[in-house]
């Protein structure tokens, strides 16, 4: 007979609920500065519905109207040091800590307000009405606010998506010594969703100060909690991942407050992670002036039954009753809250020339330049005005023969040697002396707390560097063990990182280096072989080097830590035991953006490639005696191709090969076959041709990945056709 | 000791000629300056001369057929020398053996090296010309016409060394190269139908350029036309009595074109806007006044260039025209006599016609049409009267030349004709 024992969850599960001991110990300060923000909250959503009803909010218009007591009782306890960030549907929490940061001792009822309160409901109506006076310029509409210097880092409209980004704003906070701490805000949709239980994960391993947030408002959309999950009470997840966690009447302000000053005091003692899933409800329908049971999934009831625990009607009645204001007071700023974004309005609103009494439109001054359209898709490169760029022809310092890999470690180990914000991150590379290939030897030793093994979670992880990058005083290393898992933390990759200055209207600089390993050749099938430069390259935002030579690496490598922009590196297996030319002791230079390097030069036809492909090209080339230039791009992506070089050299030799080892199907040279013939129409005496792996993945059987995979005999194979041709 | 008899180059620029005739016969000994063979090129046919006495061994090439210049067209020897093996003297200077076929068709033999062997497939498909992007665009900077150039590229596309050959006139032939390689497809010669309701005359190398450089100028050059009309009556008169002057001193006489392209050349030195091309980057003004003049041949219409017109005498300029008329008709102009100039004379009114307008010959920018000198009733001082009249029209390229500069022209053209001594000045 077994014996069994019950076991406990490693971390406390609560529910608090405010008495009305606690309403009568609340300061009246505390509680004022909540009601003017309701208030204000409130009337502003209104308002957006009310624009959203005449047409004027282009997209979804996601009202936060009856989860406003979620977000004000939550940032009471923070201070503008703090973050947070939030999904879709933000418009309260943005506002609460926009709020909160201009105010930070609190907005009075009684008095007029200030211009700097009426300038954040202009700005926040501006953005979400996409004019150029927003936040974001008008980039981000209703779903991207973002203002960093009141710590609200920018909602996401990918359900999860900003969890991990905030999970690395905490790492930000933690490393940098100060207790400040992230909130992260989502709904009940998103606790299902890999990238947010990768992220409890994360946070609690590594004890991170971040707050995981929940508005369980029970619909995502039309689907009710019931149907997608056995256990709705959501705040139970954090107990799987020992994350402290609280559940709280998402309707009563002061619950919700009581339970974030518990939550906030354990992430600022260094204790890691909470969890606080506040019961809450949204009025109206996912989005637009329409409430849920107009469509059908809910009651007319049952919507009456949450309004009637209104949170502002439940706070203003505590403050009637405690004599803190008058009736007339509270219904007084209700009605001057109203006025005010009336008010504010007329900023950006106008009458419809020509339109009924009532009809207004935008100002036409108020919309952005279509010029603007691309505007900040990058940084501008100024980080290199004072960088020490030099290249092959000016290099001055010893060079020797050394292995690929070792200098790839050795440029790593200089940058963190000097340069005290690089921290690199991934799988196993902190162990196995330098990762599964040696890169990051030597690392670990000399610097435990900026090598961070993590878990198997690239989502999570690369949103975390994401985070970290959006922060700003890191420079975050990723290491993908793998190129293919490129896939899994896709979110984060393509609509994270490589948008997110676009997106938060161009200022925000993503200083993130990725190390992505291509690993095809060493028999690990068809998921761990392919090359990821055509997909990067299909990712405005992106920057892409693909060094071929120890040299390069370090230049390359040196480049991407310079460079404000995400940088993918890419790294092939077949070059880290490789040798060449490095340099002995100089491990500070930068090569030129976007200057790829001519390795052979000849004249009857232009030969580009990049990363191993290289070698095989000039094997080929040299074997044959082809009179071939061999460009090696370097810079693969759209914005740092050189196409200076490119150009002269399709003058010359009017004829183009482009050789990589891939897939065809994810390959690079598509795009730049494409922009080859448009600027080079004139000048090609042959239709541009490509060499590229066969179509499906490589396959483990030796000799079915070498017939996938295509090298110098593929490409000499090429090159003989177009020269008879 | 044989040796190799190679497709001469004739005229500068021309890739290709057509071995029009063989004019001697295999075996048959032939003597230094005889004629060989006749070789018609775009312009021009003219007699290959043998440099020495000889005798032909073997036609590699048959009558009617399109070769490169450069190429080898037969094997020759010494008078009375006898060959047993030609196959293996070919063989010995490196020529693929093979004998023309009575018909002019392609000899068929194996390709050397698939590597150099020019397709044979035909450029155009479907009035549609195959050619790489950049052929397209070195072919319009330099004006050339793409539907006269073969491909050897792939689908017989025009590539990059199609082009450069015509352009750089590289007339060296390879050492390795075969008759075959270098001949080209021709297509059939006559084609009777069926019915006999039609006979196809192939287009000769002159047709057919006649018909590309007219399509070209009426497509590209955008023609205006200006109509005068000049009493004659002096004109005849002043010829009558200078062709009889010339008689008595046993000279040549001068024509009625004759004075026209003198009075044209007159009035170009006094309108020199008017002597002038377009070219892609700039008008071109000339300071010569060079005149072409149309000629018709039984092959087709040649238009050889009277040099310096206005400078040199009435009878320099009516001998010159002589002579560049008897040799178009012989077909014995050289490319460079029918090239340059701005302005060319055409005259149909011996055969009575009273006007007409005519098409500009590229890269000239006009062209006279001159009509018939025939007595006409005219008002003369309100008066009726017969007079000699000839009608002009005057066709103008408006790129580089405007109307009023026409206009001008034309005025002061009817002026001397009219007033026909200045002609002499």
């Amino acid at each position: 007979m077994s014996t069994r024992a019950a076991l406990e969850p490693a971390s406390p599960w609560v529910q608090i609920t405010a008495t009305t001991e606690d309403w009568d110990a609340a300061e009246a300060d505390l509680l004022i500065s909540m009601f003017s923000q309701l208030s204000l909250i409130r009337a502003f959503e209104e308002f957006v519905l009310t624009l959203a009803g005449e047409g004027l909010v282009h997209g979804p218009a996601h009202s936060s109207i009856g989860q406003e007591g979620a977000a004000v009782g939550s940032v009471m306890s923070l201070t503008s040091d703090d973050s947070v960030n939030g999904s879709h549907r933000g418009h309260h929490q943005f506002l609460a800590k926009a709020l909160g940061h201009v105010a930070p001792k609190g907005i009075d009822p009684t008095a007029d307000v200030s211009d700097e309160v009426r300038t954040v409901l202009l700005r926040s109506l501006a953005e979400i009405c996409g004019l150029s006076r927003g936040y974001c310029r008008g980039r981000g509409g209703s779903m991207h606010l973002q203002w960093r210097e009141a710590g609200a880092i920018g909602t996401n409209a990918i359900v999860g998506g900003g969890v991990p980004l905030a999970v690395g704003q905490a790492w930000a906070h933690r490393y940098a010594g100060s207790d400040a701490v992230a909130v992260t805000y989502f709904g009940d949709g998103a606790t299902n969703i890999g990238s947010t239980l990768e992220s409890f994960n994360l946070a609690a391993a590594w004890k991170l100060p971040v707050c995981f947030f929940i508005e369980n408002n029970r619909y995502a959309v039309a689907t009710t909690i019931d149907e997608v999950t056995a256990e709705p009470r959501l705040s139970a997840r954090g107990l799987g991942f020992n994350i402290p966690s609280w559940k709280v009447d998402g309707m009563d302000v002061l619950a919700v407050h009581l339970a974030m000053t518990e939550a906030v005091e354990h992430m600022r003692s260094g204790l890691g992670p909470t969890m606080i899933e506040a019961d809450t409800y949204r009025y109206f329908h996912q989005n637009g002036p329409f409430p849920g049971s107009a469509f059908g999934y809910r009651s007319k009831d049952e919507e009456k039954s949450w309004r009637d625990r209104d949170p502002i009607t439940q706070l203003s009645s505590h403050l009637i009753r405690r004599d803190i204001l008058t009736s007339d007071q509270a219904d007084d700023f209700t009605a001057r809250s109203k006025a005010i974004m009336t008010d504010v309005a007329g900023e950006i609103l106008e009458p419809l020339p020509g339109g009924k009494p009532g009809q207004r439109r935008i100002k036409p001054a108020e919309w952005p330049d279509p010029d603007f359209r691309d505007v900040g898709v990058r940084g501008d490169l100024s980080e290199f005005a004072d960088a020490r760029v030099c290249d092959t022809d000016s290099f001055t310092g010893a060079l020797e023969n050394r292995k690929f890999v070792e200098t790839i470690a050795a440029v790593l180990y200089r940058r963190m040697a000097e340069d005290p914000s690089v921290v690199i991150l991934g799988e196993d590379i902190h162990r196995l002396n330098g990762g599964t290939n040696g890169a990051t030897r030597g690392l670990s030793d000399k610097f435990p707390d900026r090598v961070l093994g993590t878990p198997i979670s690239e989502n999570a992880f690369t949103g975390l560097a994401g985070g970290i990058a959006l922060d700003g005083r890191y420079k975050p290393i990723v290491e993908f063990m793998y190129a293919d898992f490129m896939w899994v933390a896709a979110d984060q990759l393509f609509n994270q990182v490589a948008k997110a200055r676009h997106m938060f209207g161009g200022d925000n600089d993503v200083p993130l280096v990725l190390r992505s390993k291509v690993a095809m050749g060493t028999g690990y099938g068809s998921q761990h072989s392919m090359d990821p430069a055509g997909v990067f390259a299909t990712s405005a935002g992106w920057r892409i080097v693909a060094p071929s030579t120890p040299f390069d690496y370090v230049g390359l490598m040196n480049a991407a830590l310079t460079c404000k922009d995400p940088v993918v590196v890419l790294e092939h297996v077949d070059l880290y035991a490789s040798t060449g030319d490095a340099p002995v002791d100089d491990l500070d230079y930068v090569l030129p953006v976007g200057k790829a390097a001519l390795r052979r030069s000849g004249s009857a036809v232009t030969v580009i490639t990049y990363l191993a492909m290289v070698n095989y090209c000039l094997e080929a080339v040299d074997a044959g005696h082809v009179d071939a230039d061999v460009i090696d791009l370097r810079w693969l992506d759209r914005a740092s191709l050189d196409w200076d070089t490119i150009g002269a050299s399709i003058k010359k030799t009017n004829r183009v090969l482009i050789a990589e080892q891939g897939a065809r199907g994810t390959s690079y040279g598509g795009w730049l076959a494409d922009e080859i013939q448009r600027r080079y129409f004139d000048w090609l005496d042959h239709p541009v041709e490509r060499v590229t792996g066969g179509e499906a993945s490589p396959s483990i059987s030796k000799v079915l990945e070498r017939a996938a995979i295509a090298k110098t005999e593929e490409v000499a194979a090429k090159l003989t056709e177009i020269l008879e041709a | 000791m044989p040796t190799l008899l190679r497709m001469p180059a004739i005229a500068a620029g021309a890739e290709t000629a057509v071995l029009s005739e063989w004019q001697v016969q295999e075996g048959i000994p032939f003597n230094k300056s005889d004629a060989i063979a006749t070789v018609e090129t775009d312009k021009a046919m003219v007699d290959m001369e043998a440099e020495e006495a000889g005798v032909i061994l073997r036609f590699l090439v048959g009558s009617g057929e399109q070769v490169e210049v450069g190429a080898v067209i037969a094997l020759s020897g010494t008078p009375g020398e006898a060959v047993d093996d030609i196959e293996a003297a070919l063989r010995e200077l490196g020529v693929q053996a093979a004998s023309p076929s009575s018909n002019g068709s392609q000899p068929s033999s194996e390709k050397p090296n698939s590597n150099d062997a020019p397709t044979t497939v035909p450029t155009t498909h479907g009035g549609r010309v195959f050619a790489t992007p950049l052929v397209r665009r070195l072919a319009r900077d330099a004006d050339l016409d793409l539907g006269v150039v073969s491909g050897t590229g792939p689908n017989g596309r025009i590539v990059r060394r199609d082009v450069e050959m015509l352009l750089t006139q590289t007339l060296a032939p390879s050492p390795d190269a075969t008759p075959d390689e270098l001949a080209e497809v021709h297509p059939p010669g006559t084609d009777d139908k069926g019915d006999r309701a039609f006979k196809d005359i192939p287009h000769t190398r002159i047709r057919a350029v006649i018909a590309a450089r007219l399509t070209g100028s009426k497509r590209d050059t955008p023609h205006f036309y200006l109509r005068g009309t000049c009493r004659v009556d002096k004109l005849l008169k002043m010829r009558a009595e200078l062709n009889a002057a010339a008689e008595n001193a046993d000279g040549t006489k001068v024509s009625v074109n004759d004075l026209i392209i003198k009075a044209a050349a007159r009035a170009h030195t006094i309108v020199p806007a008017m002597n002038v091309v377009w070219t892609q980057d700039a008008v071109r003004r000339f300071d010569a006044v060079d005149i072409a003049v149309a000629v018709a041949t039984n092959r087709g219409l040649l238009t050889p260039v009277v040099r310096d017109a206005a400078r040199r005498s009435l009878s320099a300029v009516s001998a010159d025209v002589s002579e560049l008329a008897e040799r178009a008709r012989l077909g014995t102009l050289a490319q460079r006599e029918i090239e340059g100039g701005s302005f060319c004379i055409s005259n149909l009114g011996m055969y009575g016609t009273e006007e007409f307008s005519a098409i500009i010959n590229p890269p000239q920018s006009a062209i006279l049409a001159v009509g018939a000198a025939l007595s006409e009733p005219v008002v003369q001082d309100g008066e009726l009267a017969v007079a000699t009249v000839m009608r002009v029209t005057l066709s103008v390229d408006h790129r580089p030349i405007d109307g009023s500069i026409a206009a001008e022209w034309m005025r002061t053209f009817v002026g001397i004709v009219e007033n026909p001594l200045q002609i002499l000045l």
